[in-house]
């Protein structure tokens, strides 16, 4: 395969299937970089794939060199979709900068954060864009294998991604010396098996390998000793879906769209109380409000906006207050919350904020690989706190325990697991301090969601 | 996606262990295959990989164990699991799950006495859009009402 | 070498080596970091949180086990941050722990209690979370495990996963509800647990604790570090005593274990302070011992000896100096038949071990011994195991050769028995018994062939190739294979992956030797390392593993009847000369008898008098029925022992001896390493360390000798054996000297043969296969070879006297494959009598497809045993008897 057979597929099949049908409910406040072919090609088609300018990214960096490649992608400043927004460019540039035979590229495909769900749409939508994207990834570090590491809940996405992977390995795509370069790349698939901690990438390592997913200590980071050892890098489905279009379109091109500090699009996935909900991909920096009221269409009937959560059992929690409020890294860092992999649930009069944040914590609790001390005590010790206050159990006191305890928990764990676990505590404070009130010391819940002894009215 | 569970035939088995000769850290695929066809685990098949990957028994239980998706005892026909991620939470899906359990007389990671059923933890699928969801082997079913997941488990008892 | 990294901790600069992480410099240093899962032989797990420090260049807490210190930074172990962070680490660590330190065993001796105390958490409980709650397994036979206990620090499974190889303990489920097991929760009996008991040396709380006989709290005891008493590890440890009784063995991280010991060393401990011990010399009166003071059985001893060389000269008497006592009593155990009896009858038991390797060595080599050092195990890159079952007779030694398939070497193994380390093989030759001459010309033909031998190292270092390769060429793989009974294609793959290795170790025992032509298995281990120039180098070489504790020492010191200490020959009239003089003696110069010849000396009634310490050879010996017979016709029999073993029971006088926690003294280990015993108390009832009983018969016997301590006598044999010449007790107090040490400056000898062999050149030996000499016929079909178990040790003096070893393997058994057990229409665990043209015995059936078809294996560590039905028949050029195959048959029991 090389750059002219490429071309040639794409022409001979553009004339025989004249017109692409346009990408369904494509809102005007979405651009889309990372759908582009979303629900535009026929995701099993890698003609349809590569008549949309498909392995034209690949082809261009071959022409390249690694170092390029990596600036290409640091000029755009793309940072991390997997929730940390680390900037991609510096993360290749480390693992380059270590040398062994075996590297590995790693797509974190393991989408485990209630409430999200975009990665799952990319990879069933689109995979040879991730496939490309990786295969960018590879060049540019000097690795020749990647692993895609798909939770086993998305059954479909695999199977679509091993067909694409086959199909690429048959038109000579994939596989060695491709484009007739020097350069080959191997793809694997792996399969998770219900374990959230193991989207961590340490853990996530560790599982590829073959073990239980415990969490690594960071440093050495991946990209010096990471699978087998060796150096690796790890990305998230949307992070690498992004990289085809900058390479052929330029870092530059990249960089001007959506904020200063966080440039590009984002996906979303939008669910919980809204009219409209699904996925969509917009220029960073859109406001709360466009998302609750352009995208979503408004609140469901009957349904009064009171919250969004985002970064779900990491993250936190925004409110009235918040809907001017733009979407990205930083802004919401500077909230208490984080954007974390793009998931907004939106709740209701009707959700209790303490006992969703309990829920989260339950969530964590559950998912605590045990590895370390103070998430797998104090992420059970916080849900049986919190537990207390829904059932009108405790007091203000319990309350600055809490604190201090959710405090100490996230300066002492290990991964970002339990670092991350208090942080809807946190933000729930700040946001519903009220609501804590109206069950410590009313021991009343205006929702009734709670097994509160008295049910409190509006 | 398994309503059928294999015989448990080691030498079978083996020739799948084989199979994956050639991929480094082969364990938890090779799990994947044992808890497909099975519909867990057995000892005995821990044992055969622990001989032929070189791993000690006891790891290779370490490694099971962790994972939410495998399972070291004998599993019901059906795995019918609701989805508690956050959306369907708030949407209603603890009663579901309060339901199912009633109605099967088990909770959640147990299996019935017929061996019918399992009810499996599941956290969020990633269909939070249409919530709240429930699984029945690996199929998603979206917007799941009470009287649907009745239906829903009448049906799977016919098969 | 890479610069040092300067930085500061608490305010005051340090500096760290490459890879040296804070903890490191910290312990270095004695800046206290409290840690739970650190351990210094892994690298860090970061799971406890305990050692979280603040750095000056990070918004985090960093746990130090892991951080790499940068230039100029600046590390805080103890401001309130980092002492807030440690508390709450402890309170949650408190939170769901059982609340039951009273009477808890670790009572005293648990970190998390200690830290606790340090760092004043209160014991009532902060944190509402439900208190762990398991059930405590039993199964093992030395600890338990109580999993409510367990502060999951992950240092059991580590220590078990990554040191010892074995794996035996695993984390089980995840979160809180982790816990930590032996395979599916099914116990000990089931998982691969090897009762070694590393995880109980580990584990900081009441986790994993050893089922102690004797009550005791830590702040009774005291500790005393020695060197193991069984094999030729040579494991440090600290003996753990309260009063006068030893109640715990915990290892030491340093040379050469690393901090791992086995079941023997670790729990085996009990025979010390055990009822049945000696505790006065007993003279026997018409066939009955009576108990006697110290100055009558010398009296009797001595007039005896008197006696006996005035009627039959000093060739009638005879010496067994044992492989179980110090250098220093070996020393003067010969000085004592040689000086003062003044013969060189005195040999010992390495006769029936490594006396070909002592033979078959020094001829090709120039001396018979490991090559490499125990450390240099982990760095192969290929281990070639043929003859030992290393990891149940030098366990410790078993665990390195893990860790080395761990770090990617590859294990070859061949053996008649399908032993643990076969799994780990990338190839098992499983051979039959006495067949490896065929299959090392097997492989030497197969390299030949390939031309994958080192022309170089051939041409520069050793002599004879061409002559040696003439046999060669007449053992094609195919023919080997027959010979062994396996595969052509397993000859030619360990050919390959052998020669292949930059950094091959063959590692060998009684396999290879104890065969009627020993020595030529030897030297044909030999021709291969040479071969391929894999001898003389860091982590490649020729490594005979030594079984008993000091068996290297007690042949270093001259308890063999060819030389005098430091392997100098009797015969050589100036070595003659220089030992008269500096003895002070009239000495034979004619080399004495060895160990089987003094049996049928005795048999025949040349022997008169013999003088045993501290062994048993009508347990260790081939033919019982005729060591029994050559026993009773004896004149007078001294033997010197701890307990009254199954020879004790035929002397005629019986001198009480203590054991190696009773006294000072050294052991030398199978690497040449001289270590330090050390004497934690005082000798049981009225026995005494074998150098005094020997010093006060030789001045008794007016040669006064007048050593106030063993110290003294090691000057003495550093004075006479140059390879031991720059030894003495203060330069090996902390991790011992390998020999040679050529003087006190010497630094002692790490690996053999560097750039020139001992002898110069190394000999190429022309070997030829021979087979054994008793082949399975009409009559008894089936071939018998014999071995260890790892929970016993020799002819079971000392583990016999702890009932839990006993348990484990309580009565002598005979291993046979399904194919033989149907052909006899045998079932497992059923008592059968196995005969042999000497003798017969009673054993256990075990089915097992460990080992071939009409091949059968049964342990020597039982009295009136395989030994009953054991050959004879001696290696001309050593002695070694064919102690490794035989023909038996298998009858029934009725
Ligand atoms: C508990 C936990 C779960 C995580 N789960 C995911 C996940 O499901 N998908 C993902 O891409 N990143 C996940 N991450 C983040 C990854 O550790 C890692 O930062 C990411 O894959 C890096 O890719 P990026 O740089 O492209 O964002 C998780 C992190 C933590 C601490
Ligand atoms: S923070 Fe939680 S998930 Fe992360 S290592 Fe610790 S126990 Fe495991
Ligand atoms: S010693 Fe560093 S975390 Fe346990």
């Amino acid at each position: 395969m090389n750059q002219i057979l490429l071309n040639q597929i794409k022409k001979d099949f553009l004339e025989n299937n004249p017109k692409f049908v346009a990408a369904k409910n494509v809102h005007p406040l979405e651009q889309r970089i990372v759908l582009k072919n979303y629900q535009v090609i026929d995701p099993e088609s890698i003609l349809e794939y590569i008549a949309n300018d498909g392995y034209q990214g690949i082809s261009k960096a071959l022409t390249m060199s690694p170092k390029e490649v990596i600036n290409e992608i640091t000029i755009s400043k793309l940072r991390g979709r997997g929730g940390v927004g680390f900037p991609t460019g510096l993360k290749w540039k480390f693992a380059l900068g270590y040398e062994s035979d075996d590297k590995y590229v790693i797509c974190n495909a393991d989408e485990g954060e209630p409430g999200t769900f975009m990665d799952r749409h990319i990879l069933e939508g689109d995979p040879h864009n991730n496939i490309e994207g990786m295969m960018i990834a590879g060049y540019a570090i000097g690795a020749s294998k990647g692993y895609i590491y798909v939770r086993a809940e998305y059954p479909l996405a695999a199977s679509r991604l091993q067909k694409a992977i086959d199909d690429a390995l048959e038109l000579k795509i994939l596989g060695d010396n491709i484009f007739d370069t020097d350069f080959s790349f191997n793809i694997e698939i792996r399969l998770g098996a219900g374990a959230f901690i193991c989207g961590e990438e340490t853990a996530l390592m560790e599982s590829i390998e073959g073990k239980r997913g415990l969490s690594r200590n960071k440093p050495p980071f991946p990209a010096q000793i990471g699978l087998f050892a060796q150096p690796t890098i790890i990305n998230n489905v949307e992070t690498i879906a992004n990289v085809s279009s900058i390479i052929l379109n330029g870092g530059e091109w990249y960089s001007k769209i959506g904020t200063e500090k966080s440039t590009g699009t984002k996906v979303f996935s939008l669910s919980g109380k809204t009219k409209n909900k699904g996925i969509f991909e917009v220029p960073m920096g859109i406001t709360l409000y466009d998302v609750i009221y352009k995208i979503g269409g408004g609140m469901s009937e009957g349904s009064t906006f009171k919250a969004a959560f985002t970064g779900g059992p990491s993250g936190g929690v925004l409110t009235k207050d918040h809907l001017d409020t733009i979407i990205d890294f930083d802004s919401l860092v500077e909230l208490g919350s984080i954007m974390g992999s793009g998931g907004i649930i939106i709740a209701d009069q009707n959700d209790c904020i303490i006992d969703t944040i309990k829920h989260f914590m339950k969530f964590n609790a559950e998912e605590s690989c045990g590895k370390c001390t103070p998430c797998r005590e104090g992420t059970t010790i916080l849900y049986n706190m919190l537990d207390d206050i829904t059932k009108g159990k405790s007091s203000l006191e319990d309350l600055e325990k809490i604190k201090h305890l959710s405090k100490m928990v996230s300066t002492t764990s290990l991964c970002g697991l339990g670092q991350a676990a208090p942080a809807p505590i946190f933000s729930a404070l700040t946001h519903f301090y009220d609501e804590f009130i109206d069950h410590i010391e009313h021991k009343t819940c205006k929702t009734g969601v709670c097994s509160m002894p008295v049910k409190g009215g509006e | 996606m398994m309503s059928q569970r294999e015989k448990i035939n080691l030498e079978k088995f083996e020739l799948i262990i084989d199979s994956f000769q050639n991929i480094k850290g082969p364990l938890i695929p090779i799990l994947h295959e044992a808890e497909n066809m099975y519909g867990y685990i057995p000892i005995e098949v821990q044992n055969l990989i622990s001989k032929k990957l070189k791993i000690s028994n006891a790891e290779i239980n370490g490694v099971a164990s962790f994972y939410s998706m495998f399972h070291t005892n004998p599993t019901g026909l059906h795995h019918i699991g609701v989805c508690t991620g956050t959306t369907c939470h708030l949407n209603g899906s603890g009663k579901l799950l309060k339901h199912l359990e009633h109605k099967l007389g088990i909770r959640e990671g147990e299996t019935t006495s017929d061996g019918q059923f399992t009810i499996v933890p599941v956290k969020c699928i990633g269909n939070c859009d249409a919530a709240p969801n429930i699984t029945i082997d690996g199929k998603v079913y979206n917007a799941v009402t009470i009287t649907q997941l009745d239906e829903l488990i009448i049906e799977c008892s016919d098969k | 070498m890479k610069k040092l990294i300067k930085f500061k901790i608490d305010g005051i600069e340090y500096s760290a080596k490459e890879n040296e992480t804070v903890l490191d410099v910290c312990k270095k240093n004695d800046i206290f970091i409290p840690t739970f899962c650190h351990d210094d032989r892994f690298a860090g797990e970061a799971a406890c949180r305990m050692c979280l420090v603040e750095a000056s260049n990070s918004n985090k807490l960093m746990t130090s086990c892991t951080l790499i210190p940068s230039e100029g930074v600046e590390i805080q172990t103890k401001n309130d941050k980092v002492l807030e962070a440690r508390r709450e680490v402890l309170k949650l660590t408190w939170a769901s722990h059982p609340n039951d330190c009273v009477v808890c065993d670790a009572d005293g001796d648990c970190k998390l209690q200690d830290y606790m105390y340090y760092y004043d958490v209160p014991s009532e409980k902060e944190y509402d979370i439900k208190v762990r709650d398991f059930e405590i397994d039993y199964s093992n036979k030395f600890f338990y495990i109580d999993p409510s206990k367990c502060i999951l620090c992950g240092k059991c499974v580590n220590v078990c996963d990554k040191l010892v190889g074995v794996g035996a303990l695993s984390f089980n489920e995840r979160g809180k509800d982790t816990y930590v097991s032996f395979a599916f929760d099914k116990g000990m009996d089931y998982s691969m647990c090897v009762s070694c008991g590393n995880c109980v040396s580990v584990c900081p709380t009441g986790a994993i604790v050893e089922k102690s006989k004797v009550k005791f709290r830590m702040k009774e005891t005291r500790k005393v570090k020695t060197t193991c008493p069984y094999c030729g590890v040579g494991c440090q440890f600290n003996v753990v005593l309260k009063g006068d009784t030893v109640v715990r063995i915990d290892p030491i991280d340093t040379t050469p274990n690393e901090g791992l010991l086995c079941v023997k060393g670790k729990f085996a401990f009990r025979y010390i302070n055990h009822p049945d011990r000696l505790k006065t010399p007993l003279i026997k009166k018409d066939g009955i011992f009576v108990e006697a003071s110290w100055q009558e059985a010398y009296e009797v001893i001595v007039n005896k000896i008197n006696e006996t060389k005035r009627a039959f000269g000093p060739s009638a008497f005879a010496g067994l100096a044992s492989a179980k006592c110090t250098n220093e009593e070996n020393y003067l155990f010969q000085k004592f038949i040689r000086a003062v009896i003044g013969t060189n009858n005195v040999d010992h038991c390495a006769r029936l071990c490594h006396a070909s390797t002592v033979a078959g060595l020094a001829t090709t080599l120039g001396s018979g011994a490991m090559t490499n050092s125990i450390e240099e195990v982990k760095h192969h890159d290929v281990i070639f195991v043929i003859g030992s079952n290393t990891t149940e007779t030098h366990p410790v030694i078993g665990n390195f050769m893990r860790q080395a398939r761990k770090n990617g070497a590859k294990i070859i193994v061949a053996e008649p028995r399908r032993i643990d380390l076969a799994d780990e093989a990338e190839v098992f030759v499983q051979i039959k018994p006495g067949t490896n001459v065929a299959l090392l010309n097997g492989m030497m033909n197969v390299i030949y062939n390939e031309k994958l031998y080192d022309e170089d190292f051939i041409k520069t270092r050793t002599e004879g190739f061409d002559e040696m390769i003439e046999v060669i060429k007449q053992y094609p793989p195919e023919r080997s294979a027959e010979i062994c009974g396996c595969t052509k294609e397993g000859i030619i793959k360990a050919a390959r992956i052998y020669a292949a290795g930059k950094k091959a170790g063959i590692y060998y025992a009684m396999g290879i030797t104890q065969h009627s032509n020993g020595t030529n298995h030897v030297k044909s281990v030999a021709n291969l390392a040479m071969m391929t120039g894999s001898v003389g180098k860091e982590s490649t070489g020729i490594n005979p593993l030594r079984g008993q504790n000091n068996v290297q020492g007690a042949c270093d010191v001259g308890g063999l009847p060819d030389v005098y200490p430091g392997y100098q020959k009797v015969h050589i009239p100036e070595i003659h000369n220089k030992f008269e003089k500096a003895w002070g003696a009239k000495l034979s110069n004619k080399v004495g008898l060895s160990l089987p010849h003094i049996i049928n000396g005795a048999y025949n009634n040349l022997i008169k008098f013999l003088f045993i310490m501290g062994e048993n050879p009508i347990v260790s010996d081939p033919d019982i029925t005729h060591v029994r017979e050559s026993m009773d016709k004896i004149d007078f029999l001294v033997v010197q022992d701890i307990f009254m073993t199954e020879t004790a029971e035929y002397a005629d006088v019986v001198l009480p001896a203590s054991t190696y926690a009773e006294k000072d003294g050294t052991f030398t280990n199978t690497e040449r390493r001289v270590q330090r015993v050390r004497k934690a108390i005082d000798p049981i009832g009225d026995s005494k360390p074998d150098w005094v009983i020997i010093q006060e018969l030789m001045t008794l016997l007016e040669y006064p000798q007048k050593f106030n301590h063993p110290s003294e006598i090691m000057d003495e044999l550093a004075s006479v054996a140059p390879i031991y010449s720059g030894i003495d007790f203060e330069r090996i107090n902390e991790i011992g000297l390998q020999w040679p040490v050529f003087g006190k400056d010497h630094p002692g000898t790490k690996f053999l043969h560097k750039d020139k062999f001992s002898r110069g050149l190394g000999l190429f030996t022309p070997v030829d296969y021979l087979g054994a000499r008793e082949l399975p016929d009409k009559a008894f079909p089936l071939t018998l070879t014999t071995g260890r178990v790892l929970y016993h040790f020799h002819t079971k003096t000392m583990t016999g006297k702890n009932n839990e070893i006993n348990e484990i393997v309580p009565v002598n058994f005979i291993e046979i494959n399904q194919f033989t057990a149907d052909k006899y229409n045998l079932h497992d665990m059923q008592e059968v009598i196995v005969k042999s043209r000497r003798g017969e015995t009673v054993a256990e059936v075990h089915i097992t497809d460990k080992i071939g078809d009409l091949t059968v294996f049964m342990p020597f560590h039982f009295a009136d045993g395989a030994n009953m039905l054991t050959n004879t028949e001696l290696d001309a050029t050593c002695d070694i008897p064919e102690l490794k195959v035989a023909a038996c048959e298998i009858v029934e029991k009725v």
